[in-house]
């Protein structure tokens, strides 16, 4: 199994697509560090602002944990469209390049192939995480400072730089837990099709509409909100609550771990019985 | 037999696209498969290297079911089904050494069947580089890869220039000259002819004839005799108007004549009598005539 997955891994480390999410974040990234650096002023002062009247505010709250915590925030759209570049291509693109006709004559059960190919995939979706991880603490501890993480949490929640590091190593932790089910569903689909346009575009779809019929507040959509694994992507935030909510997150990574295998059942039903016709 | 269909039966649709097919393919033969465009060739093969289920029947490989088996009943088959694809964005040797890790293969054999295949100082070059050929002796190297019993050949010499095909043609009696029984299904039957040991013939999925070359050229109906005379067009003339010739054709001078097993003594007589001089006279039929014979002119391979 290791050797299927070196070469799964030699596949997306040789294909120019793999590489969109890492020149993207390394792209973004510093720009919104630069941001960052040329505005904390302004974000302190608006902090400060809102804090000064329960708090007295010595130093500054600014920092690359704050930063980290702010770009979470706003990259979970982002981050599942650069995965889906990868995970779209693991088997459609075999199929439609003509390379099943190659490796599935071989001695090896197509099981196999199919595990090898989403373990594959999850690590690139947790190399791209670390990537991320790495611009914004890494870099961003260089460029901004580190120290405590202030975060609202049924109110202000102060953790202090060493617990801060520990939540963010978890919420990455976590982050990466559920970027591997939305890399499970573009699989499935990739599984499906025999392109790799196909399972990007239903991935994205499919979390777009989730997250549009959880932002409707009629009581039909509240119904089915418990049934949308979308519904359970904000498990890293978790990460940052006080106490942690093992339970809680255990519940959620349950649940995302549930249509996780749902996902990979659907893709190794059809896989197994596909007729390589191409 | 070391290769063996049992009442194959695959249907696309309502269309039967292989129907009923037994095939029995012995140890260290060199096996023809030959049928027109869309006989059922390519889904018969497939079926046999685990890339299609069939509807019905099996597929036995060294006693091992295929459909029961899976992929396991494949240790010993290498197989290249139709063009040649790999990762093009990879190196030749890349690739096989995937393919050689999947395989549990020594690594060692990668660079063999690079060499054997004539590959040997391009490996390390991207298969983009690879012009259609290269990449076609590629798929030979990595079906080559595990030191296969059985080769399980789908038109190898598709898209290959004159060069090409002889070096395939060549490197397949080599491997065949080494024990590796083949399986080779081939659009060209002059090189069918020059090659096999055995053919098999199928038409709309269905199985019209089977065995072993000689013996089926032997027995065909219709003798294709070369006759070298010294008056062609004088001869063509005559034989055209003879009921038991069933094809006449004048080539560089030498006539091609289509007759009856027992019409032979009989033809040259004919010639003699009408003072045409006959100096040779050599039963020839090839595989064309027998697949004319056998699926009608009609049949475009």
């Amino acid at each position: 199994m290791f050797g299927l997955i070196q070469n799964e891994l030699l596949v997306i480390i040789g294909r120019w697509r793999s590489y969109i999410g890492f020149i993207g974040i390394s792209i973004l990234m510093p720009l919104i560090l630069w941001g960052f650096v040329h505005g904390s002023n302004e974000l302190h002062n608006d902090y400060a602002r809102e804090l000064g009247g329960t708090f007295m505010v010595v130093g500054n709250i600014f920092n690359s944990f704050l930063a980290t915590y702010i770009i979470m925030n706003t990259l979970w759209i982002h981050i599942p469209f650069l995965i889906t570049l990868a995970a779209g291509d693991s088997v459609a693109a075999d199929g439609s390049n003509g390379i099943f006709r190659i490796t599935l004559t071989r001695s090896v059960s197509r099981l196999k192939i199919l595990v090898s190919k989403l373990l594959a995939t999850y690590i690139y979706t947790a190399a791209l995480l670390i990537f991320c991880a790495f611009w914004s603490l890494g870099v961003g501890s260089l460029v901004l400072g580190t120290g405590d993480l202030i975060t609202i949490d049924n109110g202000i929640l102060i953790l202090d730089e060493s617990q801060a590091w520990i939540r963010m190593a978890l919420s990455f932790t976590l982050a990466i837990l559920v970027m591997c089910t939305v890399a499970t569903l573009c699989f499935m689909f990739s599984a499906l099709v025999n392109n790799a346009v196909g399972p990007i575009i239903g991935t994205m779809f499919l979390i777009i509409i989730s997250y549009m019929i959880m932002g409707i507040p009629l009581e039909f959509f509240e119904k089915i909100e418990p049934y949308l694994f979308v519904k359970y992507f904000n498990v890293w935030w978790d990460a940052f609550k006080d106490p942690i909510p093992w339970g809680e997150i255990g519940k959620k990574l349950v649940i995302l771990g549930l249509y996780s295998a749902g996902f990979f059942g659907i893709a190794v039903n059809v896989f197994l019985k596909k007729d390589i016709k191409s | 037999m070391i290769l063996e269909t049992i009442n194959l039966t695959k249907s696309f649709g309502l269309r039967k696209a292989v129907d009923n097919l037994s095939l029995e393919i012995p140890d260290g033969a060199v096996y023809g498969f030959l049928g027109p465009n869309g006989s059922g060739k390519s889904t018969t093969i497939r079926m046999m290297t685990a890339l299609i289920s069939p509807d019905e029947g099996e597929v036995i490989i060294q006693g091992k079911s295929v459909q029961a088996n899976g992929n396991m009943a494949l240790t010993e088959v290498g197989a290249l089904i139709e063009r040649a694809d790999f990762h093009k964005h990879l190196s030749g040797e890349t690739n096989l050494k995937m393919l050689a890790r999947m395989d549990g293969t020594d690594m060692s054999r990668v660079q063999t069947v690079l060499d054997r295949t004539g590959l040997g100082a391009r490996g390390k070059d991207k298969v983009k580089t690879y012009s259609q050929g290269m990449k076609q002796r590629l798929g030979i190297a990595q079906a080559l890869l595990s030191d296969p019993k059985l080769l399980i050949l789908d038109e190898p010499t598709n898209g290959l220039d004159p060069q090409g095909m002889k070096e395939v043609r060549d490197l397949i009696c080599e491997l065949a000259s080494e024990g590796i029984t083949i399986f080779i299904s081939s659009h060209l039957l002059d090189e069918v002819q020059k090659i096999c040991s055995h053919v098999a013939m199928i038409s709309f999925g269905k199985l019209i004839t089977s065995g072993n070359m000689e013996d089926l050229l032997k027995a065909s109906d219709l003798l294709m005799t070369e006759v070298q005379v010294d008056d062609a067009e004088k001869a063509l003339k005559l034989l055209s108007d003879i009921d038991w010739v069933h094809r006449c054709d004048a080539i560089d001078g030498i006539l091609k004549v289509g007759i009856g097993m027992e019409k032979s003594s009989e033809l040259v007589q004919l010639l003699v009598q009408n003072n045409i001089q006959v100096s040779a006279v050599i039963p020839k039929t090839s595989l064309e005539d027998l697949f004319i014979s056998k699926l009608g002119k009609e049949s475009q391979i």
